[in-house]
C-alpha cells in the first residue's frame, strides 16, 4: 500500500471525480434559508473627499433591507481591519525605516470614511431582497465627491508633492529601509571591470481566480455566533480579523471554506466583504451574500507585482560577479497590506550565484490603486527577473558566454549551506546540478536546425535560460488532530487549505506513509474553525511541509500509545512489536493487531490501563521558523514574427527542486499552472491604470489571460535534493513554475531579437511592445 | 440587468410595427454584444424584439453570380456553407474566425453588421466585397452604411434583411487579434472582383471605425503583388491608439495585414 501511494506515489486525484462532474460546492453554490443580499457601492474617483453620503432614496426602494456606510460602521464602535505588513515568520530582511522612524500603519476601514483612494474602494454597503434590486438602489446611492490629486504609478508617487494619500505621512513613502552591506558594494564596483544596469518596471498582475471572491455570513442570535463562509488562504486568519474588527470573542465567531477556484494568494486577505457580511448579518437577523462580479474583481482584488527596480551588477575580468546593488520600490496601493513581496524579493535578488557583496534599498509607496499582496512566489519572480536579465546583458554586453557566465557564479554544492549576502542562509541543494539538467533539455545542439526552421517561416527564434531561488516559510504554527476511527477511518483535522493544490490526495499520502493505511480510509478535514481551531492557511510553500511534519509527529503518537496497548492484548513485551503496514505484530511469535481494532478496544474495554484507554486520536502541533529553499532552472525558446511584434513560445522545459515530492504528478501539475502564469506575466498579462488611477483593465476585453492555445507543451523535472531544515525534506513545490518564468521568457525574447541589440523591452513583452523596440533600433 | 419585456417577432414588419411602439425598445439578434452589454447595465432597452425567428431572415442563396446572406444567419452557418465556400472561401474563414464557437453559434451576420462594432470582423468584408445591405426599405451600399463607431445608416425602426455581394476573383482577410479579448486588432481584407479592381477594408485599426485603404486598392490594382504596397503610406493621424497598441503600431499592422492577405489570396502561405 505504502510504495504505492504514499509519499512519492503520482497518486490519481481524489477530488478531481467530485468536481469534474460540477459536485464541487463554491461561495455561490452555498445559499442559506433566508439570505438577503448584498451590493456594494464603489467609488469612481482614484482620490477623492467623500463630503456626504446620502441614502434615502436607496433606502425607500422595496425589497431594500439596509443601506450601511462607514459612518454606521464607526459609529457601532466597529474597527479596522488590522494591517500587518511586516512578515509573520522570520526570516526576513528586516522592515525598518533607515532614518529610525517608526512605520507608518493607517485605519484601513471595510468601506470609505472620510476619503476614498482607488477606484472601485468600497463607499456603501446595499443589502436587499435580490441582487437586482440592491445593484438598483445602488445607483440611488448619493455620494458627493470632492476629487483630489491622484497618483498610479510609484516612481510618480515618490516624487509628488501634490497627489498625498496620507496626511499624517507628508509623503508617500511608507517604508525607506536598507539591506546588505553598501560599504562592502561600493568597495567592489570601484574595483569592477565591468558594470551593467537594469532599470524596469515589473507590472501589476492580478490572480484572475476562476471564481472571484464570496462570502456569506448568518447570524445565530440565541449563541451569540456569526458564522462567516467565506474561501479562501485561510479559514483562521479571517476569523481573528473578525474577532478584532466587529468586538467578538473567539467562540463568537466561526469562519468557514468549502472549495476555493483558485487562490494564487488574491484572496489571503480579509477582505472588506468578509466584515460587512457579518456586520449585516448581525444587524438585520438574515443571512447576507455576497458575490463579486468579474469587473468589481479587476477592481477590487488585491494585485501583485508592480515592483520599479534599478539594479546594477559588478564583475571582475573573468566574469566573477563581486556585487549587486538596487533600488527595489514596491507600490503598496492605496493601503499598507503587505511589504512581505519587497522583502522576499529583494532578500533573494543575488539567487543562486556566489555574490560576496549586495545591497539594496527597499522602498515602498502608497499609490491610489487596490493593495498589492503576495500573488504566487510574491516577489520572487521580479528579483530573479532582475538578476537573469543582469546575467544576460553582462554576457552581451562585456562578451561572455551566458552559459559559462552563470556556470562561474553559481554557488558549488560544497558551499552548502550558504549565507546570501542579503544575509540569507541557504540550506541545501545543488545548484549546477540543475542548471546542467536544464542545459542538457535545453538541447542546444539541435537548436541551430531548429533556429533555421524558424527563420524559413520568417519568425526569429531565441533561447533564454535562467536559474531560481525562493523561499518557502509563512506563518509558522500547524496542528494536526490525527484520529483512528475503529469503523476502518482515520480523520486528519489541519488548518490548511486547499484552492485547488490537492491537499486531499497529497496528505492522505502522508498519512499512508506514516500509519500504513489505505489512502481510501484517510478523511482530511479543513476549513472549519469550529473543527480547525489553530492553524496557518496555505501560502508560502507551506501546507505541504506542515502537513507532513504535523502528521507525522501525531502519527508517531498514535504508534507510541498503539505500541505499548498492543504488547498488552498481545501478551508480549514492547520491544518485540513492531509497526507494518498498518499493525502491530510480532513476526517471532506470529501475531498481530489491525490498527483499527487496537482503536476499538481502546474506546471499549474497560479493564485496561487508564493512559491508553479512550478515543486513539493525537494532537501535533509543529512551529517552524526556518524557511526552506526552492530552487531550479528553466529553459524557454520562443519565436518573435518581427512584422508583428507577436511572441509565441515554441518550447519550454522546466527543472524544479522541491526537496522531496509527496505527489509527483500535482506537482507537475502546479508547476505547469506555474509557467502559464509566469508566460502569462511575461508576455501579456499588466492592471493597466491611467496617471490619474482610472482602471483601463477592467475586464477580460482589455486584461489578457494565457490561453491553453497560446502555450506549447511543457517538459517538467523534479529535483529531489533533500531539504536541510525540514525533517522530511520537503521544501516546497507550488511557486517553482512561476518564479524564474518572466525572466527566462524575457531573455529568450531577446535572445532572438540579438541582431537588433536591444537592452530591455518595456513589460508585458506585448506584440506592441516588441515591435516599437524592434522599430526604434531598426530606425537608427 | 435591468427587467424587460421581451417578444418574439414572427415577421419582419411585425418587428418593426412592435419596436415603433416602444419608448425604449432595442431589435436583438445573436444578442452577443446587447446581453453583455445589458448584463453591465450600460444597455437598458424596456422592451426587446427578437428577430432571430423571422425565417425570411436566414439563409445563403449563390444564384448568378450573386450572394444573398439573410441577416439572421449565424456566423457558424456562414463559416460551414459549402454554398459559399466555392464561391468566397474567405468569408467563410472570416466568419470561422469570430469570437469562440459560443459566439458563432449565436451571432448573426446582420447583427454583427448593425452593430458595427469598430473591431467586428465583417465590416472589414462589407468594404472590401462592396456589398449592399438590404433592409426592410431599401439598399445601402456598404461605403454608405458604416458611419463611424457603433454608427450606420440605419434608422431607428429599420430591419437589414440580407447582405447581398459579387463574389470576388480572390480575396483573403488577415486578422491580428488583441492578446485579451481576441477581437481584430488589426484586421485587412482584400478582395479583387472580376473587372480587376481590388478594394480593401481595415477593421480595428481606424480612430473612426472600419474603413477602406484607397491607396493600397490603388497600388494593388496596378499590381497585385505585395511589394507593391511597400512604398504605399498609411495615415497615422486617422489610427487608434489604447492600451494595446498605440497609432505607430496599428500603422504597421495595417500594412502587414494587408500584405498577408494578398498572399493568403494569391494562396501563399504568408
Amino acid at each position: 500500500m505504502r510504495k504505492n501511494s504514499g509519499l512519492g506515489a503520482s497518486l490519481r486525484r481524489y477530488e478531481d471525480d467530485r468536481l469534474i462532474v460540477g459536485a464541487g460546492s463554491f461561495g455561490d453554490d452555498l445559499n442559506l434559508p433566508g439570505q438577503a443580499y448584498a451590493v456594494m457601492v464603489r467609488s469612481p474617483y482614484a482620490h477623492a473627499r467623500i463630503i456626504s453620503i446620502k441614502i434615502e432614496a436607496a433606502l425607500a426602494q422595496s425589497g431594500i433591507l439596509a443601506v450601511l456606510t462607514a459612518a454606521d460602521y464607526v459609529a457601532d464602535g466597529l474597527k479596522p481591519v488590522p494591517l500587518r505588513p511586516i512578515t509573520v515568520s522570520p526570516p526576513d530582511i528586516p522592515a525598518v525605516n533607515a532614518d529610525g522612524s517608526p512605520i507608518f500603519i493607517p485605519p484601513c476601514y471595510p468601506l470609505a470614511l472620510d476619503r476614498a483612494r482607488y477606484v472601485g474602494e468600497g463607499v456603501a454597503w446595499v443589502v436587499g431582497e435580490s441582487i437586482e434590486l440592491c445593484k438598483s438602489a445602488a445607483e440611488l446611492v448619493e455620494v458627493e465627491y470632492e476629487e483630489l490629486k491622484a497618483v498610479s504609478d510609484s516612481r510618480a508617487a515618490l516624487d509628488s508633492t501634490t497627489a498625498l494619500l496620507w496626511d499624517d505621512l507628508k509623503s508617500n513613502v511608507v517604508l525607506d529601509g536598507r539591506a546588505g552591506s553598501a560599504a562592502a558594494v561600493d568597495e567592489a564596483f570601484q574595483r569592477a571591470r565591468h558594470v551593467v544596469r537594469l532599470d524596469a518596471l515589473i507590472p501589476r498582475q492580478t490572480g484572475a481566480p476562476m471564481e472571484p471572491r464570496t462570502a456569506a455570513a448568518s447570524y445565530d442570535p440565541v449563541a451569540g455566533k456569526v458564522t462567516l463562509y467565506a474561501g479562501g488562504g485561510s479559514v483562521t486568519r479571517p476569523r481573528g480579523d473578525l474577532m478584532h474588527m466587529l468586538n467578538l470573542s473567539n467562540e463568537q465567531v466561526r469562519v468557514v471554506a468549502r472549495d476555493v477556484g483558485g487562490n494564487f494568494g488574491t484572496k489571503n486577505y480579509t477582505f472588506p466583504e468578509f466584515a460587512l457580511s457579518a456586520w449585516a448579518a448581525m444587524k438585520l437577523g438574515r443571512p447576507v451574500k455576497w458575490n463579486c462580479e468579474r469587473i468589481e474583481s479587476f477592481l477590487s482584488d488585491f494585485h501583485g507585482r508592480d515592483l520599479a527596480v534599478e539594479a546594477e551588477l559588478a564583475l571582475d575580468e573573468t566574469g566573477k560577479f563581486l556585487a549587486l546593488r538596487s533600488t527595489n520600490l514596491s507600490n503598496l496601493g492605496a493601503y499598507p497590506f503587505s511589504f512581505i513581496p519587497l522583502l522576499k524579493g529583494t532578500e533573494l535578488m543575488s539567487s543562486l550565484y556566489d555574490i560576496p557583496a549586495a545591497s539594496a534599498r527597499t522602498m515602498a509607496v502608497c499609490t491610489n490603486t487596490p493593495p498589492t499582496a503576495p500573488l504566487r512566489s510574491a516577489g520572487r519572480p521580479e528579483a530573479m527577473f532582475v538578476m537573469e536579465r543582469l546575467i544576460d546583458l553582462a554576457a552581451k554586453k562585456c562578451g561572455f558566454d551566458r552559459l559559462e557566465l552563470r556556470r562561474r557564479n553559481l554557488i558549488p554544492r560544497a558551499n552548502l549551506p550558504y549565507n546570501n549576502p542579503y544575509g540569507m542562509e541557504y540550506d541545501s541543494g545543488d545548484y549546477p546540478g540543475v542548471f546542467e539538467i536544464a542545459v542538457e533539455l535545453a538541447d542546444m545542439a539541435g537548436f541551430p536546425e531548429r533556429k533555421a526552421e524558424s527563420e524559413s517561416r520568417g519568425l526569429k527564434r531565441g533561447i533564454g535560460f535562467g536559474n531560481y531561488i525562493e523561499s518557502a516559510s509563512g506563518a509558522p504554527h500547524e496542528r494536526a488532530i490525527v484520529t483512528v476511527h475503529p469503523e476502518g477511518k482515520i480523520s486528519v483535522i489541519i488548518g490548511t487549505l486547499s484552492a485547488g493544490q490537492g491537499h486531499d490526495t497529497s496528505f492522505r499520502q502522508v498519512v499512508v506513509e506514516f500509519l500504513g493505511v489505505s489512502p481510501d480510509a484517510v478523511e482530511i478535514r479543513t476549513g472549519d474553525t469550529d473543527v480547525a481551531t489553530v492553524g496557518g492557511g496555505s501560502h508560502s510553500g507551506r501546507s505541504m511541509r506542515h502537513a507532513t511534519t504535523t502528521i507525522a509527529k501525531a502519527s508517531s503518537e498514535i504508534i507510541t500509545r498503539g505500541t505499548r496497548l498492543a504488547a498488552l492484548l498481545l501478551q508480549l513485551p514492547e520491544h518485540q512489536i513492531s509497526f507494518h503496514d498498518g499493525k502491530f505484530s510480532s513476526p517471532a511469535a506470529n501475531r498481530s493487531i489491525d490498527l483499527f481494532e487496537l482503536a476499538r478496544v481502546a474506546l471499549e474495554q474497560r479493564e485496561i490501563p487508564e493512559d491508553l484507554r479512550g478515543v486513539l486520536q493525537a494532537t501535533a502541533d509543529v512551529h517552524s521558523t526556518v524557511s526552506s529553499f526552492p530552487f531550479g532552472s528553466h529553459v524557454s525558446e520562443v519565436e518573435v514574427d518581427i512584422e508583428t511584434g507577436a511572441v509565441t513560445v515554441a518550447r519550454y522545459a522546466a527543472v524544479d527542486d522541491v526537496g522531496r515530492a509527496v505527489n509527483p504528478m500535482t506537482v507537475d501539475g502546479q508547476t505547469h499552472g506555474g509557467i502559464a502564469m509566469g508566460i502569462g506575466e511575461a508576455l501579456m498579462e499588466k492592471c493597466v491604470y491611467s496617471e490619474t488611477g482610472e482602471l483601463l483593465s477592467a475586464s477580460f476585453m482589455d486584461y489578457a489571460m494565457p490561453r491553453a492555445s497560446d502555450l506549447p507543451s511543457f517538459t517538467t523535472h523534479i529535483s529531489e535534493v533533500p531539504s536541510t531544515t525540514h525533517p522530511h525534506g520537503l521544501r516546497g513545490g507550488s511557486e517553482g513554475g512561476v518564479t524564474p518564468t518572466l525572466a527566462v521568457v524575457c531573455n529568450a525574447v531577446l535572445d532572438a531579437l540579438a541582431e537588433f541589440d536591444i537592452d530591455h523591452i518595456e513589460l508585458p513583452l506585448t506584440p506592441d511592445h516588441v515591435w516599437q523596440a524592434i522599430a526604434s533600433r531598426s530606425s537608427r | 440587468m435591468y427587467s424587460i419585456t421581451y417578444h418574439r417577432a414572427s415577421s419582419v414588419e411585425e418587428a418593426a410595427s412592435l419596436l415603433t411602439s416602444f419608448e425604449e425598445g432595442k431589435f436583438i439578434a445573436g444578442g452577443q454584444t446587447l446581453i453583455p452589454t445589458m448584463k453591465l447595465r450600460i444597455a437598458a432597452p424596456s422592451h426587446l424584439v427578437d428577430l432571430r425567428h423571422i425565417e425570411t431572415l436566414k439563409g445563403i442563396t449563390v444564384e448568378k453570380s450573386m450572394v444573398t446572406i439573410g441577416a439572421m444567419t449565424t456566423h457558424a452557418e456562414v463559416a460551414g456553407s459549402v454554398e459559399l465556400h466555392s464561391v468566397c472561401p474567405s468569408l467563410c474563414a472570416l466568419a470561422g474566425g469570430i469570437g469562440d464557437p459560443a459566439v458563432r453559434y449565436m451571432g448573426t451576420i446582420g447583427g454583427s453588421v448593425a452593430n458595427n462594432d469598430p473591431a467586428a470582423d465583417y465590416p472589414a468584408a462589407m468594404m472590401a466585397l462592396g456589398a449592399s445591405i438590404v433592409t426592410n426599405r431599401r439598399t445601402i451600399v456598404a461605403d454608405d452604411f458604416f458611419k463611424g463607431l457603433f454608427e450606420t445608416a440605419l434608422d431607428d425602426t429599420e430591419i437589414i434583411a440580407a447582405i447581398r455581394f459579387k463574389p470576388p476573383v480572390r480575396g483573403a482577410y488577415a486578422k491580428f487579434p488583441s492578446p485579451a479579448s481576441r477581437f481584430a486588432m488589426t484586421g485587412v481584407f482584400v478582395a479583387q472582383a472580376d473587372d480587376g479592381i481590388v478594394r480593401v477594408g481595415v477593421t480595428g485599426a481606424g480612430l473612426s471605425g472600419v474603413f477602406r485603404q484607397t491607396g493600397f486598392e490603388q497600388a494593388l490594382t496596378n499590381d497585385w503583388s505585395q511589394a507593391a504596397l511597400d512604398n504605399v503610406s498609411v495615415d497615422e493621424s486617422m489610427m487608434l491608439s489604447d492600451i494595446h497598441a498605440n497609432a505607430t503600431y496599428r500603422v504597421n499592422l495595417v500594412k502587414v495585414m494587408a500584405k498577408r492577405a494578398v498572399a493568403a489570396a494569391s494562396g501563399m502561405r504568408k
